[in-house]
């Protein structure tokens, strides 16, 4: 392609204070001249130092949307997308339909599943299912080692995919007996003489009710509840089987039986064992039965602290980084009216005044598996996949390896000097390779939205090949934010 | 809002590396190489996370109802390495037996604070803010680098190591720390052009994270030219010399703490290193999953400790252990123990007073239904490692007082 070349207008220029607060530099315009004389102009001017919201013109809410609710988005996906009305646009998003992760070479080797998951993440039309599956893996977390040489990721990871748009409860549940939560939270061993508290106290503290809103009694008598729970091997006529035995089978070998019984309709799943359950009287959160796990969730939903600590969660992936206690509310009454139904919850957010009003613009940090997947969609690069997990762990997210059980940071947590370093070196990466490229120009204005600050207008301005202009854009803060 | 430090809009000069050093560092960490005076006196910390069960790292081995609480995991008085009548180490930590022995470990039994909760998130609030109210919104070390140790504002002075995201504790207004997961990926990767277009991004950034991301990209870019600058500039010439036979066998630990002493080593203006070791939530086969964590632990921390020794530097370094939690006393049905209280914390290294200090809780007047009684505050270890150790004022940091421990030599 031709020179491209974005100019700072002259208003902008005059717009930058020198030094001053940093956060308050002082430019209101944030304006691009693109060639062709054609000059886009930001709709509004922000308060001082704030990026100038393209929100109120149906294209800048569109790809508002699009970048949150997915990972990125083409140009023909955003003209398509701008062209319906938003109420339209955002049930279009929701009412997207699944696409099954395409089948994995080894289901017992959890890299295999990530890659084949980040390689769908930049692929599937079904953006919104791909979006709830990393949300719902962020936040009922669980990791690789200790599903073994067992396919527990793959499983987990379609469990999210099939249920994380749903309804809350039913997907508790069915969470509370997926085999790799199973051995994550030690409900494996749990038994009704000596119950195990780590399901229990995470359940509540960081799955439903939130810290403050049981006791340590309720912990206690939360894990008699849950206690019991076993995985087990059943074939296609939901017959328990024996797992093949991996002590003397090479990887290989041992991979290929697992891959065998699974491909016969056999699968793994978890159930109560009644021998190794209490099923004696407990009392959790002021109610007193024989409880079984079923009534213990159903009691826990019940607390009013529940909605609002998913609701909370969510609008600080997917609405506003400290999300006020009106706010909460506001999203998690109709989520909770509406028993617990994840759409409606998404809904509520994507149509809120805190979403669409111009402070929600760039309010929220990409992750980093985000900001991965959008540089891959934005560049129609799938193949960048391995390299996404290679990259991760210097952005501190390696998926299905959380650093705890909390999940991941968000927003400026994600922020340091080594992971900020290691965004700008998977651009150069992703870079590296490319040899003839989208027009960059035209990505500014897609995937920027035209709003860009003094410094990537300057780099991108000064750059010589469309590699590099690719390197600014994809490395640039804009890039970064959503 | 973070603000800028002066340093950082103070001017720039290019060295013949063609990497941009900012004048003030450049003196800094000159005169301090000349004076001879740099980094004599560092603190590393180490994190073990998950909530470390203290009753299986030192072993009241003496008293009958440390095996009758744990009759599956319990460790056997004749296994146990002794340090004294009453207590002894795990048998997977000869290490620090050694280091003990040789009058370099100072072991703070009971370190807990008043009503102890048992979620790891608000243990650790507590633990990287000094504060069991969780009113504190800074880090307890990045107020500390921020108020008194970083007057320079130099972009190493504060260091996260073998990892990707700044420690809790570091974190502060106005404190600057560099998160280092490895000196050869430190750099801005893909070519002369990239050096140079990579921080200019990252210079007025508009909007609600611009100083932050600023912030994240000039320290990036300051200290990718300080350890560079380090090379060519300080006279005499600091090297450090990998000591892989030291380290032995490789874990993370031993990684990280192995590019910590190349930190401290080569870098003058090194004062506070963070490093982590995480996977001691035991609920379920501790015998053999803390014994393997307990094992990393010491083979790591005596590597580091011979390393920096190797190299000159052991009268100039601390380092202190902590976690979130310890454990419950009685092991419950997977092999493992929940969540509990107090627990014992090391403090290691030649400037160390040895010995052991506070007394072991009773394992049977409990708090909270089976759990270990503190008797000596965290805060009480932090006050003494800053003003006995670091030099400052540990007031500003912690805002009360707390009794001192004599746990570092008096000179």
């Amino acid at each position: 392609m031709g020179s491209a070349n974005l100019r700072l207008s002259r208003r902008q220029v005059l717009g930058i204070a020198a030094g001053g607060v940093v956060g308050a530099v002082g430019f209101r315009y944030l304006t691009l001249q693109l060639p062709g004389g054609s000059q886009q102009v930001a709709s509004a001017a922000g308060p001082a130092g704030a990026w100038s919201s393209p929100l109120s013109n149906a294209t800048g809410l569109a790809a508002h949307l699009l970048r949150r609710a997915t990972f990125g988005y083409t140009a023909d996906q955003l003209e398509t997308a701008a062209s319906m009305p938003y109420p339209d646009l955002v049930d279009m998003v929701l009412n997207q339909a699944a696409e099954p992760l395409p089948p994995v070479a080894d289901p017992t080797d959890y890299q295999a599943v990530v890659r084949a998951w980040y390689e769908h993440m930049a692929t599937t039309p079904a953006q919104f299912p791909e979006r709830m599956t990393l949300f719902w893996h962020g936040l009922l977390t669980s990791d690789y080692r200790k599903a073994a040489r067992l396919p527990f990721v793959l499983q987990q990871n379609e469990l999210y995919r099939s249920m994380g748009r749903g309804d809350f409860r039913t997907l508790i549940n069915a969470v509370t007996y997926d085999p790799l939560m199973i051995r994550y939270l030690d409900l494996e061993e749990s038994t009704a003489a000596a119950p195990n508290e780590n399901y229990s106290r995470e359940l509540m503290e960081l799955f439903t009710l939130g810290v403050g809103n049981y006791t340590e009694t309720d912990v206690r008598e939360g894990a008699r509840a849950f206690s019991g729970i076993r995985t087990v091997l059943v074939d296609a006529a939901g017959k328990r089987t024996q797992p093949p035995k991996a002590k003397g089978s090479s990887p290989a070998e041992y991979a290929q039986a697992v891959e065998q019984l699974l491909a016969q309709g056999a699968a793994f799943k978890g159930v109560l064992a009644k021998n190794q359950h209490d099923s004696g009287s407990k009392t959790l959160l002021g109610h007193t039965g024989n409880l079984d796990p079923a009534q213990a969730l159903d009691i826990i939903l019940a607390q009013p602290s529940c909605a609002p600590h998913i609701a909370r969660l969510a609008l600080e992936q997917f609405c506003a980084p400290n999300p006020s206690t009106a706010l909460i509310t506001s999203v998690a009454t109709p989520f909770r009216a509406g028993n617990y139904d994840i759409k409606t919850l998404m809904r509520t957010i994507f149509t809120s005044e805190a979403f669409t009003s111009p402070g929600a613009y760039r309010s929220l940090v990409r992750g980093p598996a985000e900001y991965m997947v959008a540089s891959m969609r934005a560049l129609a690069r799938p193949d960048l996949a391995a390299a996404s997990m290679r990259s991760g762990a210097g952005m501190d997210q390696i998926l299905y390896d959380m650093p705890t059980v909390a999940g991941w940071p968000s927003n400026q947590g994600w922020v340091s000097s080594g992971a900020w370093l290691a965004r700008l070196n998977f651009a150069a990466a992703a870079i590296a390779s490319e040899r003839t490229f989208p027009d960059p120009v035209d990505a500014v204005k897609v995937q920027l939205d035209g709003v860009v600050g003094p410094d990537t207008a300057t780099v991108f301005n000064a750059s010589e090949g469309d590699g590099d202009r690719w390197y600014a854009l994809l490395a640039s803060p804009e890039f970064q934010l959503k | 809002m973070i603000t800028r430090r002066d340093f950082m809009v103070s001017g720039i000069t290019a060295t013949g590396v063609g990497i941009i050093v900012p004048p003030v560092f450049a003196q800094s960490v000159f005169a301090a190489t000349m004076e001879d005076v740099h980094n004599d006196r560092v603190l590393v910390i180490l994190q073990l996370g998950g909530g470390n069960d203290g009753l299986n790292t030192v072993v009241p081995y003496a008293d009958p109802g440390y095996l009758q609480a744990r009759p599956n995991i319990g460790i056997p008085s004749d296994k146990v390495l002794p340090l004294n009548a009453e207590i002894g180490l795990n048998p997977v930590m000869p290490g620090m037996k050694k280091l003990f022995d040789a009058g370099e470990v100072a072991l703070v039994q009971g370190v807990g604070y008043p009503n102890p909760v048992y979620s790891h998130f608000e243990g650790l609030y507590i633990w990287e803010h000094a504060d069991p109210t969780m009113q504190q919104t800074d880090g307890w070390l990045g107020k500390l680098l921020a108020s008194q140790l970083d007057s320079q504002g130099h972009p190493l002075a504060g260091c996260a190591l073998g990892q990707a995201s700044t420690p809790a504790e570091l974190l502060a207004q106005n404190a600057t720390v560099s998160v280092i997961d490895s000196i050869p990926t430190y750099q801005v990767e893909g070519g002369a052009g990239r050096r140079v277009a990579a921080p200019a991004l990252y210079k007025r950034t508009p909007g609600i994270y611009g100083a932050i991301f600023d912030e994240a990209l000039s320290t990036a870019e300051y200290g990718i030219a300080a350890l560079a600058d380090s090379q060519s500039r300080c006279t005499p010439s600091v090297t450090y010399t990998p000591q892989s036979t030291v380290y032995g066998s490789k874990n993370s630990l031993a990684t990280s703490l192995q590019l910590t002493a190349e930190m401290i080593v080569t870098q003058p203006s090194v004062k506070v290193c963070h490093v982590v070791l995480g996977g001691f939530d035991t609920h379920q086969d501790e015998d053999t999953r803390q014994n393997a964590l307990l094992a990393y632990v010491d083979s790591a921390v005596s590597a580091f400790m011979q390393d920096i020794a190797n190299h000159g530097m052991a009268d100039r370094v601390v380092l202190m252990t902590w976690s979130e939690f310890g454990r419950r006393v009685v092991e419950n049905g997977g092999k493992g123990t929940d969540h509990g209280a107090a627990a014992p914390i090391f403090v290691v290294g030649k400037p160390v007073q040895g010995g052991v200090f506070g007394e072991q809780p009773s394992l049977t007047s409990t708090v909270d239904s089976g759990n270990l009684k503190y008797n000596i505050d965290f805060r009480s270890v932090y006050q003494t490692l800053i003003r006995d150790w670091l030099q400052a004022d540990p007031a500003s940091v912690l805002g009360s007082s707390f009794p001192e421990l004599p746990i570092i030599k008096t000179a």
